[in-house]
């Protein structure tokens, strides 16, 4: 069932423009996807933890390593997503920004998610959710945590009459984790094995 | 009005992963450098639908492989084999899964090996491992046990590894403590003695006991590592 936002409250109380409170949306509008986000990260962390970790799975040509691939691809995903942030910034005129920002923000997060599953999938496939130090068990709780919070954001995104904090929150949340997994990972790969490919 | 542009994109994603997944499944070992595998080893061909990701073994559960309703070609049971050489200087332990088997000999000082490849109909197989290891070995008629011999940088024992049952049999734990990568193998035997090497940072030397309930390896120094059962 929906309300309308805009319906005058009754009791006839005056109500200041702009100044109460935003219309309650249906629970409906936060909690599926905040069910969906949790299902997609357990489900995630389940599926690396209780399966055997293959160990191999295939690489690319030209690549030294499986590693050193899924680092480059990480990195790229990272650089799509500070362009999010630019581009985000732009939406909402915090910068000055091109009439396409909207269009760039679109799909500069449609390629850096794209080019992070391939990622995802190694990960779980052949290594598993693992803790066997401090870098592995954030980069393993953090990787699963990135894409339910990716699937959040892409179901608020087609709410409307949300508070209008809540993407930008959400969206930053996506860009930290983001950031987080990549320092655990492709960061320590290149510091490690030195920037190869 | 909904904006459908994000469902696609999630779609996309899934699709993408469920795509990169089955690729994975099917064309089985890879160069990949998370495997140590031993090289040249032979490509498995037209791996049964069984070996799907996530497809746990369940090794040592029927004592006899169950007879198959058709008579088509059976790869030999899945099955744990653990065992020694006939000398006793060392333990042998093999894992067959889908027709492919995986082997550890391991004399818990300083030789060890890693050995991997196909099983025949017959029960035989050929396995290979690093620096020309070789491993030769056939399974009984019964399943009951595979006999055989293993050469090793020039060197060769013979062997008898029996049927095991969890917890026995092979383990592996890779990963790197404080920046140094670690390297385990472990052999349990169904009596619940165990061998080990560790190698930490290319030095090779005995392996402080595994939990083989929980896989825990606790380190001289403190430093925790879990080994799983090592499948083909």
């Amino acid at each position: 069932m929906s309300v309308d936002p805009n319906a005058p409250t009754q009791g006839g109380f005056p109500v200041p423009p702009h100044a109460g409170g935003p219309p309650r949306p249906h629970p409906a509008r936060y909690l599926v996807p905040a069910l969906v986000a949790a299902a997609v990260a357990v489900g995630l962390g389940a599926y690396g933890k209780v399966h055997d970790p293959e160990g191999t799975a295939f690489n690319l040509a030209g690549f030294s390593s499986t590693s050193a691939v899924k680092s480059w691809l990480g990195t790229t995903a990272l650089g799509f997503a500070l362009l999010q942030v630019v581009s985000a910034l732009m939406v909402y005129g915090r910068l000055p920004g091109p009439s396409w920002s909207a269009g760039l923000h679109r799909w500069s997060g449609r390629i850096a998610f794209l080019v992070a599953v391939p990622v995802a999938v190694h990960c779980l496939y052949a290594l598993g959710y693992q803790t066997y130090s401090t870098r592995v068990l954030w980069h393993s709780l953090l990787g699963c945590f990135f894409f339910g919070a990716f699937s959040a954001k892409m179901l608020l995104l087609r709410s409307e009459k949300l508070p209008g904090w809540l993407l930008p929150v959400v969206g930053g949340l996506v860009f930290a984790v983001l950031t987080v997994v990549w320092l655990t990972s492709a960061l320590w790969f290149f510091r490690t094995f030195g920037v190869t490919t | 009005m909904k904006r459908s542009g994000p469902l696609f994109t999630l779609l996309a994603g899934l699709v993408l992963a469920l795509f990169m997944l089955s690729v994975n499944a099917t064309t089985g070992t890879g160069s990949s450098s998370y495997s140590d595998a031993p090289s040249g080893t032979s490509e498995p061909t037209a791996s049964p639908t069984t070996g799907a990701p996530g497809d746990r073994p369940k090794p040592g559960r029927t004592a006899t492989p169950t007879p198959s309703p058709t008579p088509t070609k059976k790869p030999p049971a899945d099955g744990r084999y653990t065992g020694r050489t006939d000398d006793d200087s060392a333990s042998v332990a093999i894992t067959l899964r889908d027709g492919e088997a995986v082997a550890y000999f391991c004399d818990g000082r300083a030789t060890e090996s890693w050995l991997k490849g196909d099983v025949e109909d017959d029960g035989s197989m050929r396995l290979t491992g690093k620096h020309g290891a070789k491993l030769d070995g056939r399974l009984t008629g019964d399943g009951a046990r595979i006999g055989g011999t293993v050469e090793i940088r020039g060197k060769s024992w013979k062997f008898t590894a029996p049927r095991a049952k969890k917890p026995s049999g092979l383990y592996r734990a890779t990963s790197e403590v404080r920046g140094e990568k670690v390297d385990g193998g472990w052999i349990v035997q169904p009596d619940g003695s165990q061998v080990g090497i560790l190698t930490r940072d290319g030095e090779p030397a005995k392996a402080p006991r595994l939990d083989p309930d929980t896989g825990t390896v606790v380190l001289d120094d403190g430093g925790r590592l879990t080994a799983r059962p090592v499948v083909p």
